[in-house]
């Protein structure tokens, strides 16, 4: 493959993982190989054939500067543009098939980055679009497995509910930041 | 500085109502060195009303100034400072400015006023008609004695349809210090509008054909204004939604930007719904709605549009129509404010004011917002319902109030929280009916010298939020820690700085915050997590400074200290910084003379300094850090006795806050044991002037000694 083509076949994995981000979607590299053939890529000479193809488009996934790989929870990688899909989003996309996943790995990153408790309510809503009764049953079950019993949850004295990883936040800190941030309406 | 090409559009309107002579000032002969706000006001309050003044005496003067970019397409810039000796002020009524938005400031300019200086009483009620050069000073006795909204109608009517009217209510008429000034229906100036009472001025009403000019390039003014625009947040510059996006990288539940596609303005018609990319700049105006993050999800249903100041596109004043309002409480079903001023009628109720939602709540909000928008009532950042609260559960009306007034007041009505009580309640206050009216229409300060309270009572309990003078904390030590603390000590009445708090709020992980702290303070260490706080520093002091300054310089541009600084913005490709020299790239293109942020902050810190001059000049003493730089007791303890400096806890320690309050001073220039300024700073500053006036009162640091 020349550097003309290359260029042509860089630029059109880029549109087709940003076209699928733009939709909020992730794209894995078969996913996108199989959109190329559509559009003729493995077809048109002088370019690769199949196996090559794919080949090629591995490659250049981890090269193009604005796209990212991510390990979905699926087991498989899947990819995003981060110019029009934040790596944020990207993981609650890759993880609302997986409740318990999506819900306590939010936590433990807002306990760890920002850092702050969040409001069990915050799960009700878009994105995320967890049941009140899914939210519960999934708390209940990260408190009986290993695998999360790091998500714990404090109420403010006004009744709300906020999760947060004591791998990250203490039950104390997390506490004062929870009444601080149901109190910031009344602090204007 | 020749500065007379572009930004200032040249005169200064001088009313004296005693006389009746209107005259005209150059604005830039006169108060460049200062450009506008509270700058002109704390330079006319200086140079001509001597000290011992009290704010109704017809000596006092009231300064309406809008400022430099006032009037121009920046985003966010209309604000105007009212300057007076501010009543509320206690125990000594003190230099003080209220700060309105709305379309005041920009129509002022369009009349070609850069301030409006009103001095003596007129012998009857008037208001005052400007249209473009012509004045006049007319009667208002068929105003007198009717609300806002009227008197706001009556003047449009006959002025026409571009017109602004700001005026006061029954409150301020009745020389209430609680009462406000209010233009374009719902932006309002505290503690102003009983000054204008006394000089029997019930109006200004103001309309303007001519423009604001921009000398400098008007291509590079344009790319401004754009990337400013891209570097906007929400309400309150919080620069990450509240909300997962696919466009951003961080979110924070707690932000004010609230508008998630697929929210709707349910009550506009048709109604509106949120779509597409809320980061587009064409949709900022759907980013903030405060009634919903004041209210809660509840009032999506009731919101209209949102309303706000000129050229801002972050229309804050969030308008609500509420239909049931009418038939049970006989007011109109639509109102629109924002932040506390959104909540004036929910904030009496105990049962109401910890949470957010419920109809009772927004009920409460529209009663509250009729009533004190009309009567022009202030709430003095909610100390007045957090007054009554604590007035009433604490006993202390049944003990104090006659039998007779404390029975005819619907308590049960409180009880319940039933909005009809504020229908008896703020007309009392406003009117000054009865002792309850008359002690609540002065401000937290009457309540100590009426009743015999200590103000000891308030200082120690930190749920009246109390801080000093009369005044509540405006984000201290929760929101900040020493930095808060500092600015909190700095101002006659509530701080109204923020400065510091759009920074720490804005949403952004602890570490990035950090980052754009030492790029901009030279450390790290200039900010801590909130509730975590490290010993004092001296960046922490500096960012103190910053905030000040840039309060300062805000009010004097004219821009909103409520929305700027933008030291952080939403945008990842620059580290979410913002641009922190922002303010003098405008200035410099408005003017056509260039300006560096270093000499901009120099003109800020000199109008702070001259508030500083005349706080001590007024109260005629020199040591402000024993007399005047006050905290509270209650920042001092913990409910559950954690101690200072451990996770979880806004307590401070003595010792450190003693250390902080020097840092502090050292950045200013200012006398480490007194905290004044020197007459070499005064000096340095461009205020040989009053350096040497103070000096020769005996009221400079080097005198003292």
């Amino acid at each position: 493959m020349n550097a003309i083509d290359e260029d042509g076949l860089a630029r059109a994995i880029g549109d087709t993982v940003r076209s699928a981000s733009a939709k909020a979607q992730l794209i894995t590299a078969d996913a996108v190989v199989e959109q190329l053939r559509q559009r003729g890529f493995g077809k048109c000479p002088g370019t690769s054939p199949e196996a090559g193809l794919c080949l090629s488009v591995a490659a250049m996934l981890s090269a193009l500067p604005d796209i990212a790989p991510l390990a979905s929870v699926s087991g498989s990688i899947v990819y995003h543009d981060t110019t029009v899909l934040s790596r944020t989003y990207a993981r609650i996309l890759d993880r609302k098939s997986a409740s318990a996943m999506l819900l306590a790995e939010e936590v433990r990153s807002n306990s760890r980055n920002y850092p702050r408790p969040v409001p069990r309510e915050l799960f009700e809503k878009p994105p995320f679009d967890l049941a009140p009764e899914t939210i519960t049953a999934v708390l209940k079950a990260l408190a009986s497995g290993q695998e999360f019993r790091d998500i714990a949850s404090v109420t403010t004295s006004a009744g709300a509910v906020y999760l947060f990883s004591d791998l990250y936040l203490e039950r104390g800190y997390a506490a004062f930041l929870a009444e601080q941030d149901a109190s910031f309406a009344m602090n204007p | 500085m020749a500065v007379r090409s572009g930004g200032f559009v040249g005169k200064v309107l001088r009313v004296d109502l005693s006389t009746g002579k209107i005259g005209t000032e150059d604005t830039i002969e006169r108060y460049a060195a200062m450009l506008g706000g509270a700058g002109i006001g704390y330079r006319v309050l200086w140079d001509e009303v001597p000290a011992g003044t009290g704010p109704f005496d017809p000596a006092n003067k009231l300064v309406f100034a809008a400022g430099v970019l006032v009037g121009t397409s920046v985003p966010c810039n209309g604000r105007t400072t009212v300057t007076t000796i501010f009543p509320t002020c206690w125990p000594k009524p003190l230099v003080g400015s209220g700060h309105m938005g709305g379309h005041f400031a920009a129509t002022l300019k369009y009349a070609g006023y850069d301030a409006l200086i009103v001095e003596g009483k007129a012998d009857r009620p008037v208001w005052l008609m400007i249209r473009d050069a012509r004045v006049e000073i007319r009667d208002a006795g068929h105003l007198w004695g009717t609300g806002i909204r009227r008197t706001t109608l009556e003047l449009s009517q006959e002025m026409g349809p571009d017109c602004v009217v700001a005026a006061i209510g029954q409150a301020g008429e009745n020389q209430a210090p609680m009462g406000m000034v209010v233009n374009s229906v719902s932006h309002s100036a505290g503690g102003v509008g009983g000054v204008m009472g006394a000089k029997n001025l019930k109006a200004v009403a103001v309309t303007g054909s001519g423009a604001v000019r921009i000398a400098g390039d008007k291509g590079e003014w344009e790319r401004l204004i754009k990337f400013h625009l891209s570097i906007l947040g929400g309400n309150n510059q919080h620069v990450v939604p509240s909300f997962p996006t696919p466009e951003a990288e961080y979110y924070n539940p707690a932000s004010r930007w609230v508008g998630q596609p697929g929210k709707r303005w349910g009550a506009a018609k048709p109604p509106v719904e949120i779509t597409g990319n809320i980061h587009d700049l064409n949709r900022i105006a759907y980013r903030t709605n405060s009634a919903a993050y004041f209210l809660g999800e509840e009032a999506w249903k009731y919101t209209v549009r949102g309303n706000g100041c000129t050229a801002c596109p972050i229309r804050c004043h969030t308008m609500l129509r509420v239909p049931s309002v009418t038939a049970k409480y006989g007011i109109p079903d639509t109102a629109q404010n924002t932040c506390v001023a959104l909540q004036f009628g929910r904030l009496f109720f105990e049962r109401l004011a910890g949470r957010k939602g419920g109809e009772a709540a927004i009920e409460a909000c529209m009663v509250g917002m009729h009533l004190a928008d009309d009567l022009g009532l202030w709430s003095n950042y909610g100390q007045l319902q957090r007054d009554l609260r604590k007035l009433y559960e604490g006993g202390y009306l049944k003990s104090r109030l006659g039998s007779q007034e404390y029975a005819s007041i619907p308590w049960d009505k409180y009880e319940k929280a039933d909005p009809a009580f504020l229908l008896d309640l703020i007309p009392r206050i406003a009117n000054r009916q009865g002792e309850l009216g008359e002690v609540l229409s002065r401000g937290t300060g009457a309540i100590f010298d009426h009743w015999s309270i200590p103000e000891a009572q308030w200082a120690e309990d930190r749920t009246t939020t109390y801080w000093k003078m009369g005044h509540p904390k405006h984000h201290a030590n929760e929101d900040d820690g020493q930095c808060g603390v500092i600015i909190n000590t700095q101002y006659n009445r509530d701080a109204q700085c923020h400065s510091h708090t759009n920074f720490v709020r804005n949403g952004l992980p602890l570490e990035i915050q950090k980052n754009l702290a030492a790029a901009i303070w030279g450390s790290p260490d200039a900010l801590d997590a909130p509730g975590d706080y490290t010993p004092a520093n001296v960046h922490k002091a500096r960012r103190a400074k910053w905030s000040l300054t840039r309060k300062e310089l805000h009010d004097a541009l004219g821009v909103c200290n409520w929305m700027g600084p933008w030291a952080a913005s939403p945008l990842r490709a620059r580290g979410y910084a913002g641009d922190d020299s922002l303010e003098s790239k405008f200035l410099s293109l408005a003017t056509g003379q260039a300006m560096d942020r270093e000499a901009l902050d120099r003109i800020g810190e000199r109008i702070f300094t001259l508030h500083r001059a005349l706080t001590i000049r007024d109260m005629g003493h020199v040591d402000m850090r024993a007399k005047h730089d006050l905290v509270p007791p209650w920042i001092f303890e913990d409910p559950n006795g954690a101690a200072p400096f451990t996770k979880g806890t806004i307590r401070m320690d003595p010792a450190d806050i003693a250390r902080a309050m020097e840092f502090f001073y050292a950045v200013m220039g200012w006398d480490k044991d007194t905290g004044a300024p020197g007459k070499a700073r005064y000096a340095a500053l461009g205020l040989a002037d009053v350096g040497e006036k103070l000096a020769a009162a005996k009221l400079t640091p080097e005198e003292r000694k």
